[in-house]
């Protein structure tokens, strides 16, 4: 939606957005973990328009061995998008805001694993955005996040991350790119692990009144759980029949039985 | 006997028990760092992980491939993070690239590098790759699952906690789309009864005792 001067464009209306959600919305999330067959570990995560692919390898042996850290395990975070996840096409060269998001994105993972138990390897993610609609990062570190459970990680807690911020003049869950280019927009990729509110990455782009701002973080760490509870489905459910099959034995037995 | 899946970080339990494998302990609460099972009537704390590598314990036998051969000895891929040393002095058989050993982790360091001993070398057989969280499953209660698959196939087994296998004779193709089904359905319960009836249904019109002649033919 490019943008006029003089034209104003209601962010709002009635309490709905300009894609019929309310303030408090997320996009359509939708996660599936071991997509990939030959990574240790793997995630596919359709986010509203956005679409990632994760992978995750090791922990393996870091090479060349004067990186390897003889105390803890590195992360090594890959961000990259496609050349076609834009509408113009994406030299696909990495450029800076790419190798920045790999930075803090491997940061805020290395804040969840338990690095110190591999001494000297590294465990390789590589997170590929093929679709983008604002809030790539956000997305590829849950999809990381899933994905790094999928190759047995041992880690503290999940990373789950949301989108927050300001379009319209209202505080706004998890914005899309129109509303990202609003002209009093405000852009705050948080992540947090779920369990203890422990926020492992703030970025804040634009103006925020410190209500504002107090607000925004409330539902932020909102909006992260709600992402923690459709990763944590999309973990379970590949082995939920099993529990299933614990919960009921007998009913179940015996409808099979009848069925022959 | 209930069981529950647990994603990392999912609470285990909230009372003071035996702390087992896959877990870790924050505030007195006992957590889960794995993607894994809990059996609620199990004594202890501890998750069965569904994922993950492996990483060498103190006593483990191992199956081993012979990468490289060096002065004094042989490098091997143990399926971790390094590769182990066997030194010639322990082996009569002369090794090359690509021979299966077997062999026990003496010990292991502080940054997971281990050591071999009792190492055995293989005559022929082949190698069945599993996840090494799954190995438990292929042994079974009283190698009750290895006793199935030996029956059933013919084949002379050997596991390893690496996740390698070692079969040799009998129906190794049978063998292998055995442990493939046990490794899809290791988080089921009564998984030894499903593969014997899995076995005798696959062996319908193949004679008692004529599964170890099927190689020869």
């Amino acid at each position: 939606m490019s943008k006029k001067k003089d034209e104003t464009i209601e962010y709002v209306k009635n309490g709905k957005r300009l894609d019929g959600r309310g303030l408090e919305e997320l996009r359509p999330l939708k996660i599936e973990a071991g997509v990939l067959s030959r990574a240790d570990g793997s995630c596919a995560l359709e986010w509203g328009q956005n679409k990632v692919v994760a992978a995750v390898y090791g922990p393996r042996e870091a090479l060349p061995k004067h990186i390897q850290n003889p105390y803890k395990a590195l992360v090594n975070f890959q961000y990259r998008m496609a050349t076609f996840s834009v509408p113009d096409r994406k030299n696909p060269r990495p450029g800076r805001r790419e190798m920045e998001i790999s930075k803090i994105s491997g940061e805020a993972l290395e804040k969840a694993i338990f690095l110190e138990r591999f001494p000297n390897t590294t465990i390789d993610v590589f997170v590929e955005i093929l679709d983008s609609n604002a809030g790539t990062r956000v997305a590829a570190l849950a999809a990381a996040s899933v994905a790094l459970a999928d190759a047995g990680i041992p880690m503290r807690d999940m990373v789950s991350a949301v989108g927050v911020g300001k379009a319209g003049g209202e505080v706004i869950l998890d914005l899309n790119k129109d509303e990202e280019d609003a002209p009093d927009a405000v852009d705050i990729p948080l992540a947090i692990l779920p369990r203890t509110e422990e926020i492992v990455l703030l970025q804040m782009d634009g103006l925020l009144r410190p209500e504002e701002w107090k607000k925004a973080i409330a539902l932020g760490i909102k909006g992260c759980k709600q992402v923690y509870g459709v990763q944590k489905e999309a973990l379970r459910k590949k082995y939920l029949e099993a529990e299933k099959e614990e919960a009921e034995p007998n009913t179940e037995a015996a409808a099979h039985g009848e069925g022959e | 006997m209930k069981k529950r899946i647990v994603i990392p970080g999912e609470l285990v339990s909230e009372e003071r028990k035996k702390v087992g494998p896959h877990v870790f302990v924050e505030n007195g609460k006992i957590y889960s760092d794995s993607l894994g099972l809990i059996y609620n009537d199990s004594q202890d704390a501890s998750v069965v992980a569904l994922h993950g590598k492996y990483v060498p314990q103190r006593d483990d036998l191992i199956i081993g491939v012979v990468v490289q051969e060096t002065f004094g000895g042989y490098i091997v891929d143990i399926n971790s993070f390094y590769f182990s040393f066997v030194s010639k002095e322990f082996i009569r058989d002369r090794l090359q690239r690509g021979s299966i050993i077997s062999a026990k982790i003496m010990s292991v360091n502080e940054i997971n590098e281990a050591e071999l001993g009792q190492v055995r070398f293989f005559f022929g057989g082949e190698i069945i790759n599993i996840s090494p969280v799954k190995v438990p499953r292929v042994i079974g209660k009283n190698a009750s699952m290895m006793e199935a698959l030996k029956l059933g196939t013919g084949a002379n087994i050997m596991v390893g906690r690496n996740g390698r296998i070692w079969a040799k004779g009998g129906n190794t193709q049978l063998l292998a789309e055995a442990i493939k089904k046990i490794e899809a359905e290791s988080h089921l319960s009564n998984l030894t009864n499903k593969i014997e009836a899995f076995l005798k249904e696959k062996n319908k019109g193949v004679k008692e005792g004529d599964l170890f002649e099927q190689e020869k033919r």
